[in-house]
């Protein structure tokens, strides 16, 4: 029973591990150029803060993921583990809701403020930053339920104990 | 078992002091805190600025017209108040039940529900916080790579209230944060008498 638990958070870490790199690697890499009535128009994850912070966050996190791989279990570590997880966490869906407030402005533009949305002009760019957004939203699913396994596993001995 | 009555003892002593010191600063910060993502639910959710600007020129005459900056044009700043205000009864409900009803438990469960809300509680905080932050970044800075103008020029009040809410609110995240770290902590060390 624990051997199966235990390789099920593996796969679990391993899939997130994946989202995130996927997730990092599929935005830095989105780039198109456009030429739009003679005015070049480029498109770029650097330009925008939010998509900065989204590859950053999640270059973080999958850092996170391959050193948390390499734990043996029955460490004592696995505390620090829980702690740091719900950290990376929220660090994950705080990107994962900055970089989709500025994506969707970016495809139905703002009209209050004047703001034309450029999915029209760059639809290579918006594809490929939309599949950027999903990996980020596997990824911060995936740790969410590793964050509520985390704390399940933490509290049972606690439960069990108490009982 | 000689080993648990002397944790036993020992903890009886320490509970009525130092016990009950650490669950007023655990109150005195969850206090904070909902006063905290209160003020910035608040000051978003009254956000609004009307300016006539001027928008043409035909001639000689400049046509202005007038034009409102409230915090529902932004989705980014809706979601950021929903989350504040969700943050902020989850906070006025937990003060309630920690002054209020210090005997309700289910099963000896409390202190495990309070930690688990209070973590879903952050993670939604922090999403509402991230979004709002970066859509103000855009309206202070603009992005010229977008052709996006930007708006804090001419609505200088809106832009004003919105940084002092935003600032709010991430006040009381940490503080959250910090209720939750300690929250956990408290859940891992051994209890021995139930008045927590």
């Amino acid at each position: 029973m624990a051997k199966t638990k235990r390789l099920c958070t593996l796969l679990c870490r391993l899939m997130a591990l994946g989202a995130t790199i996927s997730a990092a690697i599929v935005m830095a890499t989105s780039h198109e150029k456009a030429n739009f009535f003679a005015v070049s128009f480029e498109a770029k994850y650097s330009h925008t803060p939010a998509f900065k912070y989204f590859v950053i966050a999640n270059a973080i996190v999958s850092v996170y993921g391959v050193l948390v791989l390499f734990l043996p279990s029955e460490s004592l570590l696995w505390r620090l583990v829980v702690a740091l997880d719900v950290v990376f966490t929220l660090l994950l869906t705080s990107s994962i809701s900055a970089a989709l407030a500025i994506a969707q402005v970016g495809r139905q533009g703002n009209s209050y403020a004047g703001w034309l949305p450029i999915c029209g002009q760059v639809p290579n760019y918006c594809g490929h930053v939309k599949g950027a957004l999903i990996a980020g939203f596997i990824g911060v699913f995936l740790y969410a339920l590793l964050l509520l396994y985390s704390v399940h596993s933490f509290l049972d001995p606690l439960l069990l104990r108490k009982n | 078992m000689a080993l648990e009555t002397e944790g036993k003892t020992d903890s009886i002593f320490n509970s009525t002091a130092a016990q009950k010191r650490k669950d007023r600063i655990l109150l005195l910060l969850r206090l904070v805190a909902f006063l905290a993502t209160a003020s910035a639910t608040i000051v978003m959710a009254l956000n609004k600025q009307t300016n006539s600007l001027v928008v043409a020129t035909i001639g000689n005459n400049p046509i202005k017209a007038t034009l409102t900056a409230k915090f529902q044009h932004t989705p980014a700043f809706v979601f950021f108040v929903v989350a504040n205000g969700m943050a902020s009864f989850h906070n006025w409900l937990i003060l309630v039940l920690e002054i209020v009803g210090h005997k309700i438990d289910y099963k000896g469960l409390r202190l495990a529900i309070i930690a688990i809300f209070d973590m879903l509680i952050v993670v939604l905080a922090a999403a509402g916080d991230g979004a709002a932050v970066f859509m103000a970044e855009l309206g202070k800075n603009g992005n010229s790579h977008a052709r996006w103008n930007k708006i804090c020029d001419k609505f200088q009040t809106f832009c004003d209230h919105g940084s002092g809410a935003l600032i709010a609110s991430f006040i009381g995240l940490l503080l959250l944060l910090i209720i939750n770290v300690i929250s956990i902590a408290k859940l891992s060390k051994p209890k021995s008498d139930n008045t927590i």
